[in-house]
């Protein structure tokens, strides 16, 4: 052992360097034949693993339950003997609450802050949560083993991430986009935040100058109110495809993550997954943080007052 | 030579989709580093915004992927 370290230390830096490289290189190789992966087999709709009532329980599912069960032991846990001056786990869940509605605050202002904490923070924390919990092993590999056609055998796995199913960011993002609409109706009164999509009396009344004679400057009042009006459509197919992007972003960044890391062990079983595994750690954190992050924006856009036209 | 032909068009549809939001992150990338040479203390609120933005240009790459991935194993 000592003449090895002696050796190790006498060695130049780019020779080190080499002899890393070159045993990285060996245990990637030895770990391809000695530990070979199947190649992934990817499945974008869940699986159905209890069938009940003609639909059934997927495996996503069951994932969002025990995510729910995680987050509350978790909170549990770390309410249960609270003191004054936090401590282990009470204090990693205030300061991850403290980070939170420091973000809330500071983006939406001090009074509306504390009315969009819980539903941000519920969404950050639960995407959060379901992202990381979905990399622990087991998640995606243990399951039925399932005949395909072509004679090759392949996993149905008992649990699997629900942001790799579509309905699930689907949902969250219907009630991100429900729970803005009805911010932007009780800070604004129903009439003026309708005003902001369907804005028809500029044309009116353009038309009403004209039909009274007055056509040069009803022309004008009439293009004003067509231009507006159009930009009403324009908001309400923004507010509309907001739904898709948000579900599709977060749908996408999480299967194509999953997808990465099983491709990964079977391209190169040791070490190098590791590397991806941390990526993926903090790719779940920066999802979470979007999916928040944006459903808060989007609520400061509503509540804000838009100024008359 | 249907199968290569798939091959090709996810190759091409992710490929292609993510000239764009690469230029786009590229752009902010350097907009943020500027904007932290001018005003080292306001790294945090930088990042934050940073971050966002980014999220809005990478999304357009990841519906070029939902669409290879589907090529690739769905369809």
């Amino acid at each position: 052992m000592g003449t090895i370290r002696s050796c190790w230390a006498r060695l130049g830096r780019r020779n080190k360097i080499l002899i890393i490289t070159v045993v990285a290189i060996a245990l990637m190789a030895v770990g391809r034949f000695c530990f070979p992966a199947p190649l992934p087999h990817v499945e974008l709709p869940a699986e159905v693993i209890i069938p009940f009532a003609g639909a059934g329980i997927t495996n996503t599912m069951l994932a969002a339950l025990v995510t729910i069960i995680v987050a509350g032991l978790v909170c549990y846990f770390a309410t249960r003997k609270m003191s004054l001056v936090p401590r282990g786990l009470q204090n990693l869940v205030e300061a991850l609450l403290e980070m939170l509605i420091n973000f809330i605050n500071d983006t939406a202002g001090k009074e509306y802050g504390r009315k969009f904490f819980p539903m941000v923070a519920t969404i950050f924390i639960f995407v959060l949560f379901n992202a990381w919990l979905s990399l622990i092993p087991g998640f995606i590999t243990i399951g039925f083993w399932h005949h395909a056609e072509g004679g090759h055998a392949v996993i149905v796995p008992f649990l699997r991430g629900a942001n790799t199913d579509l309905n699930f960011p689907l949902a969250l993002a219907l009630v991100s986009f429900f729970f803005v609409e009805y911010w932007g109706f009780k800070a604004n009164g129903f009439a003026s935040y309708v005003k902001r999509f369907i804005s028809v009396e500029g044309m009116f009344k353009g038309l009403g100058q004209i039909f009274r004679g007055r056509v040069k400057s009803g022309v004008g009042t009439f293009f004003n109110g067509v231009i507006s009006a159009f930009a009403g459509l324009v908001e309400i197919i923004s507010e509309l495809v907001r739904i898709l992007s948000l579900s599709f972003r977060l749908f996408g960044n999480m299967t194509a993550g999953e997808i990465l890391v099983l491709m990964m062990v079977f391209l190169i079983p040791w070490v190098v997954p590791t590397i991806f595994y941390g990526l993926e750690l903090f790719l779940g954190f920066v999802q979470a943080l979007i999916f928040g992050g944006l459903t808060l924006v989007f609520l400061v856009i509503a509540v804000s007052p838009r100024e008359a036209h | 030579m249907e199968e290569g032909l798939k091959m090709i068009a996810a190759g091409l549809a992710i490929g292609l989709g993510a000239i764009g939001p690469g230029i786009g992150i590229g752009i902010l990338g350097m907009g943020a580093m500027n904007a932290l040479g001018r005003n080292p203390e306001a790294r945090g609120p930088i990042m934050t915004n940073m971050i966002l933005a980014i999220a809005f240009a990478e999304a357009v790459a990841i519906y070029a992927l939902i669409i290879a991935i589907i090529m690739v194993f769905v369809a």
